[in-house]
């Protein structure tokens, strides 16, 4: 990978991070203005240097733990990213903005987290499953970060104390409805990400599910989302509730994520047979 | 001379309203107040504000005491006879940096009764420019004035004073923006008819609620209120059947007397799909029970818990003006430094002059001495080379005070002074 441009990208990670954070105890207008011009440009950063990987190896980084950490907080940040063109909640990139930073500094902390991938398995499946997986995933870490904002000013108006940060948080009414619109995008696209990981599976393998940690920690996050949409839908659940779901259903995803390939080496943490 | 800014005054902290009322001016009695006030032999230019908070006149003059003076008999001229008592206890004076941070702070709302209030900028603007058409503005007003706006919006922008509300309609439409991302689809039930949630409902209309229900007990003060604030009047005991289209509930009914308990919102919610719902008790008396607030999706303040936030604001106001004076500290001494800059003119001149006397006398005793039988064509010469030496020896000196002639250096300042000292030119 080319260490230089990471690098980069994560000094302008934490630019804007400085910069929300900054903005969570002064909000100033420049600094609402700023600091996702700043996540923007390290996120044009971070592009560059996964395509120049990509154009190295062939197909997309995402084999190995620090490749995929990479590519998934550039996804975070393409997601978070659009959502601020739209709504506008500037303060959602003081959680989006130190997470990417933390992450892209994961991808140089961890060493190669497993093997180079085997040349059989450098086929189309691979870009396709791992794509539509992680754009699931990063639409929950979107959705868990609104609903922990969500969380927390719905605890502070019941109580009726309520902080300054609080204060500059979109509405609760807006925070649902940010919490529904990224889970009616997650959901289909974790969908799409199981199904095809279970064709890639079954043209490489011969069998379509072996339940690997991976796989169960996806199944129950699954179970989750499309309780919680369903529940969305038919039986008007939402506010705490969905919030408090939504934070639950992307616990388990973050745990796979962060001790899932230490515990249980598999597939996904980069071992293949 | 030197010219001083001054003001002189009263308002809401140093005199009773009785007081403020008899001196102050009528919006039609301004321009002749001005052209009275341009009489005044000791006054350059001048402003006069005239609120129901304050009434002041800012001032440029070179004699402060004199102005001082006439500008009180002037102002207790205005009051009308009823009031006896000792005006002049109720009079404050500024004069200098003193009078710039005065108005400084007038204008970024430091001074007004409910700190952070907004409409004091505005009516600032509104008599400047009044005295400005009455041509009673000069050159230091105008830059007087126009550095309060900017420092205002310094503070406004800067500081949270003004970011917390501190009216209780406007903290009730404030916690409603943090259940509601906007009002314009959504809907208001008023229950009862009492003045706080006529106030309120008024509120929420002015934010952009369109529909609005109101029910009584008298029917018919439900229909007098709808028609006044344009809602549809229901009948009391219809009521429960509209809540569950209603988003924000106030309660304001004169009886104490749950009229909405906690398994009817219950109820209602479910009926709702969990669509939030703000409750406002906003009447002296309860009318909702207090468990609303324990259910999911539903929103409880009372008046008291209306008050407490209020009063946080005001507390976190005030804690604000305090950087807010920070703020106009650092520009008071840069406005001051202004106005020194500006004695820097008159400087170069006295200096010159100063120089051009010695060189007159001199040559004047040289010529009627020692010199006498010079030619006419040699003491032209002589003339000659004298100016040219003072204009040789000033060169430097000058050219230096002239390259930042409105700078607002301290070290500009400090050349100044020291010249004026040096060479005993006067002033202060």
């Amino acid at each position: 990978m080319d260490v230089t441009l990471l690098k980069l990208t994560a000094v302008l990670y934490l630019s804007a991070t400085v910069g929300f954070i900054g903005y969570v105890f002064f909000p100033r207008d420049s600094m609402a203005k700023v600091s996702p011009l700043i996540l923007l440009s390290g996120f044009g950063i971070h592009t560059a240097a996964l395509s120049a990987h990509f154009l190295q190896i062939g197909y997309p980084a995402v084999a190995q733990f620090r490749e995929a950490l990479s590519f998934y907080s550039w996804l975070m940040v393409a997601g978070y990213l659009l959502v601020q063109l739209k709504y506008r909640p500037t303060i959602l990139g003081s959680i989006i903005a130190p997470l990417a930073f933390l992450m892209t500094l994961a991808a140089f902390a961890f060493g190669s987290g497993g093997e180079e991938l085997p040349p059989e398995l450098k086929t189309y499946w691979l870009p396709v499953h791992v794509t539509l997986a992680f754009l699931g995933n990063a639409a929950f870490a979107l959705a868990f970060a609104v609903s922990l904002m969500y969380l927390l000013q719905e605890y502070q108006v019941k109580r009726k104390k309520m902080t300054s940060v609080v204060r500059r948080f979109p509405s609760l009414e807006a925070l649902d409805r940010m919490n529904y619109v990224l889970l009616v995008w997650g959901l289909p696209l974790m969908t799409l990400g199981i199904i095809t990981g279970s064709m890639w599976a079954a043209v490489h393998w011969g069998h379509y599910w072996s339940w690997e940690p991976r796989q169960i920690s996806s199944g129950i996050a699954w179970l989750f989302y499309a309780a919680l949409l369903h529940g969305r839908v038919t039986a008007g659940l939402r506010g705490k509730k969905a919030a408090l779901l939504t934070v639950v259903g992307f616990a388990v995803v973050l745990g796979y994520f962060l001790w899932g390939d230490t515990v249980f080496p598999s597939r996904h943490g980069g071992r293949f047979e | 001379m030197d010219k001083e800014i001054v003001i002189v005054g009263l308002n809401h902290r140093s005199a009773p309203i009785e007081v403020r009322e008899s001196v102050a001016f009528e919006n039609s009695y301004l321009n002749h107040a001005l052209g009275q006030l341009r009489a005044f032999p000791s006054l350059h230019e001048g402003v006069i504000l005239s609120t129901c908070n304050r009434v002041e006149i800012v001032a440029v003059c070179s004699d402060a005491p004199a102005a001082f003076d006439e500008i009180k008999s002037f102002l207790a001229e205005q009051k009308s006879a009823k009031t006896n008592d000792s005006f002049e206890a109720h009079i404050y004076t500024h004069r200098g940096a003193e009078a710039v941070r005065h108005l400084f702070r007038v204008a970024s709302s430091l001074d007004s009764m409910v700190v952070g209030e907004p409409q004091i900028l505005g009516q600032l603007k509104t008599y400047y420019q009044i005295a400005q058409k009455a041509g009673t503005v000069g050159t230091i007003l105008h830059r007087l004035f126009h550095r309060s706006f900017s420092v205002a919006k310094r503070v406004r922008s800067e500081t949270g004073i003004a970011s917390r509300v501190v009216s209780i309609s406007s903290v009730a439409v404030e916690l409603a923006k943090r259940i509601f991302d906007r009002f314009d689809g959504k809907t208001v039930m008023l229950i009862g008819a009492g003045k706080m949630g006529d106030l309120m409902a008024r509120h929420l209309k002015s934010s952009g609620v369109q529909s609005l229900m109101v029910t009584n007990r008298t029917f018919e003060r439900a229909v007098d209120l709808a028609a006044r604030i344009h809602g549809n009047p229901i009948l009391f005991e219809d009521f429960p059947l509209y809540l569950k289209l209603a988003d924000l509930v106030i309660g304001c009914a004169a009886f104490p007397e749950i009229l909405v308990d906690a398994p009817m919102v219950e109820r209602v919610l479910k009926e709702r799909k969990q669509t939030p719902m703000f409750f406002i008790d906003i009447g002296d008396r309860r009318n909702f029970d207090p468990r609303i607030n324990d259910i999911d999706n539903a929103y409880l303040y009372n008046i008291d818990d209306l008050k407490g936030v209020a009063e946080e604001n005001l507390q976190e106001r005030a804690q604000e003006a305090e950087k807010g004076e920070e703020i106009v500290q650092e520009e008071v001494r840069r406005f001051v430094a202004w106005i020194d800059s500006l004695e820097q003119v008159p400087t170069i001149a006295a200096l010159r002059q100063k120089l051009d006397d010695i060189r007159q006398r001199e040559l004047e005793k040289s010529l009627s001495g020692g010199l006498k039988d010079l030619s006419e064509k040699q003491r032209q010469a002589l003339e000659d080379m004298t100016v040219a030496m003072i204009n040789k020896i000033l060169h430097s000196p000058i050219s230096l005070l002239k390259k930042n002639p409105q700078g607002e250096d301290d070290e500009d300042m400090l050349y100044v002074t020291a010249l004026k000292k040096l060479f005993d030119l006067g002033g202060k």
